[in-house]
């Protein structure tokens, strides 16, 4: 069998980086479909937890002691800020193991680490899962942002910009971008609360220590719980080293939500260079899912598609509302249209 | 050279184990019967390479001989894709392609793709979690072409 891929470019340490593919390849072969659903887990050793060094109430708690700890944070300049760059994409995450006892494929809700009210509301999405075969429809299909926390687990590709007075944290899903005030206090100007919320953060060394909330409820994936109004995250990123060129980006991360957990929650999510990626040329476009996704939930609660032709079908590809004018069509390469009779 | 043939044939294997395992979507995949493969050929009226997901729209005549029908599939996206070497530009409009797909359960023309045949020896993966598709289920199929077989359910007889 034969299958196509981009060229690649003969250079220096190709093969080798060719074969710390291969290794995450064969990991990942033999690790059972559960892994799988982890978004790149199998890279790199073992993603290990680190618990909250003690308990704390809150978010705004755990990141005012963190400060304290670290003596009010590093001043990077310009020139020592930590450089996170290229492009990335995740590298695995223990994301299902706070709420699933064995993994996506035949897991059990765990008891006891949601409240009685978010660990009903997370059973049916769970039996949905596992009799049907699918959570019926995921509030992406209509548009909404993945937004926080849902953000640490898409698994499209992602940029970090590090400055000494902030970081942007990027992911292509949507343009979605975490800025992270370095050195400030919270703030909420808009009386409301929002996808990516507020983040303010500080430097320990290397490590970038977060801390965001303000943000609106929602879920973290189609087989997560929810998470409420008054969800917080405490994150400390930081950039691990393994050998064999084994970078990984990891993200230890405490969750509090005193309406959906009934304690706080700890979990690591990670990133990898994203190698294939960056030699094939890939570069994260500005897209919006308005005019280019046709699920939506039907009238039995399930996700489905219009077709071209059928009634409400966007054309992603079709012309602007000014199809009377030259160059108005958004295939402008192939100018394709779509017959349907 | 020949070890940097082996050396893309491995990279091209880590690519596939990477994504045929990931259900990388923004929407549930309900809508398509995963349980059943089917292959069909037609002729490319457009390739969406679009995120969220890429969609491959094929003019395939119809059995009958009364003409042809727009038929619609979903691939994953764009940045997946790019990373399994397929790009905007791997299926042009006219192009006469053979690809295997999970239909959608409610009957309408159109599905989620596993695998496109872009002509006797290769095969390109552009499938999500809606059609679970690998290197092992490429090489299962190439069997049943060969037999004829153009459904999984008649492979199963």
């Amino acid at each position: 069998m034969t299958i196509a891929t981009a060229a690649h470019p003969r250079k220096p340490g190709f093969t080798k980086l060719a074969l710390l593919h291969l290794l995450p390849s064969l990991l990942l072969g033999a690790l059972p479909p559960a892994v799988h659903a982890q978004f790149g887990a199998g890279y790199g050793p073992p993603l290990q937890v680190e618990p909250a060094a003690r308990e704390f109430a809150t978010g705004d708690e755990h990141y005012a002691w963190l400060l304290q700890q670290a003596k009010g944070g590093t001043q990077h300049t310009q020139e020592s800020v930590p450089r996170w760059d290229g492009l990335w994409d995740t590298a695995g995450n223990t994301h299902m193991d706070l709420f699933v006892d064995g993994g996506l494929a035949g897991g059990t809700v765990r008891t006891g680490v949601l409240t009685p009210a978010y660990e009903v509301a997370f059973r049916e999405r769970w039996r949905q899962q596992q009799e049907e075969g699918q959570v019926r429809y995921d509030r992406l299909s209509h548009c909404e942002p993945a937004g926080m926390p849902r953000w640490l687990l898409e698994p499209y590709s992602h940029e970090f910009v590090n400055l000494p007075q902030q970081s942007y944290l990027i992911n292509d899903f949507a343009n979605a971008i975490r800025r992270v005030y370095i050195g400030q206090e919270h703030k909420n100007l808009y009386g409301t609360h929002s996808w990516m919320g507020d983040t303010v953060g500080f430097w320990d060394n290397d490590k970038l220590v977060m801390h965001t909330k303000y943000l609106l409820p929602a879920d973290f994936t189609r087989w997560s719980p929810m998470t409420s109004n008054l969800f917080e995250a405490v994150e400390s990123w930081q950039l691990k080293h393994y050998g064999d060129g084994i970078d990984r980006l990891e993200v230890q991360v405490t969750f509090y939500d005193p309406h959906a957990f009934t304690k706080p929650l700890n979990a690591v999510y990670a990133f990898k260079h994203a190698t294939a990626l960056q030699e094939a040329g890939h570069r994260p476009q500005h897209w919006e899912c308005e005019q280019s996704s046709n699920s939506y939930l039907d009238e039995n609660g399930f996700t489905n598609f219009r077709l071209p032709g059928e009634e409400g079908y966007k054309d992603p590809r079709g012309s602007t509302l000014f199809p009377e004018l030259p160059g108005q069509t958004r295939d402008p390469i192939y100018n394709t249209t779509l017959t349907t009779e | 050279m020949k070890k940097n043939k082996v050396v893309i044939r491995l990279l091209c294997a880590f690519s596939l184990a990477a994504v045929a395992g990931v259900a990388v979507a923004h929407h549930s995949f309900s809508m398509f019967d995963r349980e059943t493969q089917q292959v069909i050929t037609g002729t490319v009226a457009r390739w969406a390479f679009n995120n969220p997901h890429s969609w491959l729209y094929l003019n395939v005549k119809n059995e009958d001989g009364s003409g042809e029908t727009l038929w619609s599939f979903e691939g994953a996206a764009p940045p997946q894709l790019i990373g399994r070497g397929i790009t905007g530009n791997s299926f042009k409009p006219g192009d006469t392609l053979t690809l295997m797909y999970c239909p959608l359960a409610d009957g309408r023309q159109g599905g989620a793709m596993g695998w496109v045949k872009v002509d006797d020896t290769t095969f390109l993966i552009p499938s999500d979690g809606g059609c679970r598709t690998d290197e092992a289920t490429v090489t299962r199929w190439k069997e049943w072409l060969g037999k004829g077989i153009r459904s999984n359910k008649d492979a199963a007889l």
